[in-house]
């Protein structure tokens, strides 16, 4: 490697940056998001740090019934899975050698079909033998779990296979043979030799198996039938509307995912440390030395950290009411919407105004005749001569009918009122088009 | 009788319980599971679009009618072939082998990198970090580009607030949004097995070119590159089929004018009802993918083994 020169660092680090932002960022900002007050999911005019998320995706009926159908049928994959996927592996080391290469090649081929194909394939065998076998619509062939674990298993095996595979192949025979010329028989050799040498994979596959069959979408979007699982569930949600907790799930899910992840690295660091010295498991995990087995280990002090922000969290989460601040962005967005009111009101007014003076320009001739040959007349002092007419008692009983017609016009200018009728409306349309 | 004898064999150094049990997981993998189902659904995709009680009636013959419809389009229409569709299929697997060679440029310096240190502290929570991703939901992971990418998302809205421009652009419909989430969704896919295979290569070797004078693009070319193709084979065998078959991404962050061929597929199964068209597009989708892998494998002298390791 020539990562000596300085120049290359500064490439590999910039490099590394961008890598591990393209992998991390989105993740990030998407737990950020959980946090956020908004309705909408979003980071980056933060508002207020929240909690009602969390409340919200508890809530959630949905979400909650699809994860609980997603540990059923992930239950049932890993079953299925890691037992075909051990037969497998077992009889690729048995077969005939001229069949191997075929045999390998259909064992995986399940990991390079789409899973659309795989949903597809399942739903149509199954449902052409539920046909066969003239079954109602409602059997279990129909039932969605059950074709879920199908479908699912059907490339979670292969995974699970290739486990196994990787296994065996630092599996010494010659134990096993050993066993049997000792006396024991084929099950005995199996359970005694085989199975412990496979343990750890068996843990390792189970554990791919569940969190395959729990992610994963293409096969089971077909398949589900009545029982939609959390993925299919999220699916629906991002797709029609969404709201943070989403995020909150998300982050939980990191969150899981680190700590899981760390915890398994101290575990692995703990045991080749243990097998570096030579000593037994059981020393290492001492509660005294762990300070010193800290100082070595940044993936330990990552999970301290962690840990500690975990409880920080969980403690500021208690102590810390998002309402006021809350309370105060909604007073902020107020005060902007009484800001945006205020700036249309000056607006309308600012036109009001000048429409007035330019309104005898602007209406045409003969309807500005109208305004102004009447104009005078009910200011006039002439107004006496009609005497009862324009008594304010008749404009009382006006006022209302004609504002409910049309606008706030006939109060604010009762003397107007009277001829409201005639050319209140006219004014009315007038008005924007003058504005303009 | 060869196979008899096999069979005996087989039982005897099995014995019969473990033996029936081998046999039976094995059988209900490979036929009920794997090859059943996909002979069915080869079947099923040359059969007309019946109502179920005509199903198995003497209407129920093989017919070419849903691949006929693919490359023709419905009859009676005015374009002789079947624009949208042949366009999403080709489209689809351009955007597939893009991704692939993104997610190939991406991935092949850090693993090499991590392949060729020594280890330490700092690669392992390198490694550590590349996992996290790859346990959060694919759905989640198309959720976080849509947050990303979205009109008020986070790079429109610093875009803004620096003042490079001042209306947001729309990534979902220019398709950023899709690529970078699709890449995103199979890029350990890329990684692992080009890592794995470049951590078996002897340092030495390419000490020794160095040493010989080799410039770094000689050494990769004609050292680790032969070294680590099959890695990089399967890596990018898989981030191809998968994307071609991806479905959770275009259907999130797709635009309204880009249609993922899954999309369709999902459509006639979901939507239109017509099962045998889904099945025949499914098997249209499958077979091209395969063919595709296949030609390059034996253009790069690839064996089947190799992939999955």
């Amino acid at each position: 490697m020539s990562s000596g020169k300085p120049l290359m660092k500064i490439f590999l680090g910039v490099y590394l940056v961008i890598f591990f932002g393209y992998l991390l960022g989105p993740l990030i900002i998407m737990s950020v998001t959980g946090f956020n007050s908004p309705g909408f999911p979003r980071a980056a005019p933060w508002e207020c740090l929240t909690f009602e998320w969390f409340e919200v995706l508890y809530d959630d009926k949905r979400i909650m019934n699809g994860i609980k159908n997603s540990a059923i049928i992930g239950a049932g994959t890993v079953i299925l899975s890691v037992l075909m996927g051990l037969a497998g592996a077992l009889v690729l080391t048995q077969i005939w050698p001229k069949l191997r290469a075929t045999y390998y090649t259909i064992v995986i081929a399940p990991i390079l079909i789409p899973g659309v194909v795989l949903g597809i394939s399942t739903l149509v065998f199954w449902d052409r033998i539920s046909v066969m076998l003239g079954l109602s619509n409602d059997s279990f062939l129909h039932n969605g779990i059950f074709l879920t674990i199908l479908g699912q298993s059907t490339f979670i095996a292969s995974y699970c296979a290739l486990v196994f595979i990787a296994r065996l192949q630092r599996f010494d025979t010659g134990l096993t043979e050993a066993a049997l010329d000792l006396g024991a028989t084929n099950v005995q050799a199996f359970r005694k030799i085989m199975l412990p040498f496979l343990k750890p994979a068996i843990g390792s596959a189970a554990v791919l198996a569940f969190l395959a069959s729990f992610e994963n979408y293409n096969t089971t979007t077909f398949t589900f039938g009545k029982f939609p699982t959390l993925t299919i569930e999220l699916a629906q949600k991002v797709r029609y509307g969404i709201n943070p907790s989403i995020s909150v799930l998300a982050f939980l899910i990191v969150a899981l995912t680190v700590v899981g992840a760390v915890g398994h690295e101290i575990h692995l660091r703990r045991k080749q440390l243990a097998l570096a010295n030579g000593a037994p498991i059981g020393r290492i995990g001492g509660g005294f030395q762990l300070p010193r087995f800290l100082r070595g280990n940044p993936a330990a002090v990552a999970m301290v950290l962690l840990a500690f922000t975990g409880f920080s969290t969980i403690w500021f989460a208690n102590a810390y009411s998002p309402e006021v601040c809350k309370s105060e962005v909604r007073a902020e967005k107020r005060v902007l919407q009484q800001q945006l009111i205020e700036e249309v009101r000056q607006k309308r007014l600012r036109q009001k105004q000048q429409k007035d003076r330019q309104g005898p320009d602007i209406f045409g001739p003969e309807k500005s005749l109208v305004p102004k040959a009447t104009g005078p007349a009910t200011k006039s002092p002439g107004q006496g001569t009609f005497g009862n007419v324009f008594n304010p008692q008749n404009l009382d009983k006006a006022g209302p009918n004609s504002g409910k017609q049309k606008g706030g016009g006939p109060v604010t200018n009762p003397g107007k009122s009277t001829f409201g009728n005639i050319f209140d409306p006219k004014n009315l349309k007038n008005e924007p088009k003058s504005g303009k | 009788m060869k196979r008899s004898w096999f069979m005996a064999e087989f039982f005897e150094r099995n014995g019969l319980a473990l033996g029936l049990y081998l046999l039976l997981a094995v059988v209900f993998w490979l036929f009920i599971l794997i090859i059943l189902p996909q002979l069915s659904m080869l079947d099923f995709s040359f059969r007309h679009h019946l109502p179920p009680p005509e199903m198995g009636g003497p209407k129920d013959v093989y017919t070419l009618e849903h691949y006929e419809y693919f490359v023709l389009g419905a009859q009676g229409s005015e374009a002789s072939y079947n624009i949208v569709d042949l366009g999403v299929f080709v489209r689809t697997l351009l955007a597939a082998l893009f991704v692939t060679l993104l997610d190939l440029a991406l991935c092949y310096p850090l693993a090499y990198y991590l392949g060729q240190s020594q280890g330490g502290g700092f690669i392992r929570v390198l490694v550590l970090l590349l996992i996290i991703p790859y346990w959060v939901n694919e759905i989640l992971r198309a959720f976080a580009f849509r947050i990303i990418f979205g009109d008020s998302g986070i790079i429109n809205e610093l875009l803004i607030t620096l003042g490079i421009i001042n209306n947001p652009v729309d990534f979902i419909r220019e398709n950023v949004a899709l690529y970078s989430g699709l890449g995103y969704a199979y890029i350990l896919l890329m990684i692992f097995p080009i890592y794995n295979v470049i951590e078996s290569l002897d340092r030495n070797q390419i000490e020794a070119a160095h040493d010989l004078g080799a410039p770094w693009w000689r050494i990769h070319w004609r050292i680790v590159i032969p070294h680590a193709k099959p890695g990089i084979s399967s890596g990018c065998t898989m981030v191809f089929m998968l994307t071609a078959g991806a479905l959770a991404a275009p259907q999130i962050l797709g635009g309204p004018s880009s249609l993922w061929f899954t999309q369709i597929i999902y459509q006639w199964f979901n939507q239109g009802g017509n099962w045998p068209r889904g099945a025949a597009y499914a098997i249209i989708l499958l077979s091209v993918c395969i063919f595709i892998v296949l030609s390059v494998m034996r253009l790069f002298k690839i064996k089947m083994g190799d992939i999955g390791k």
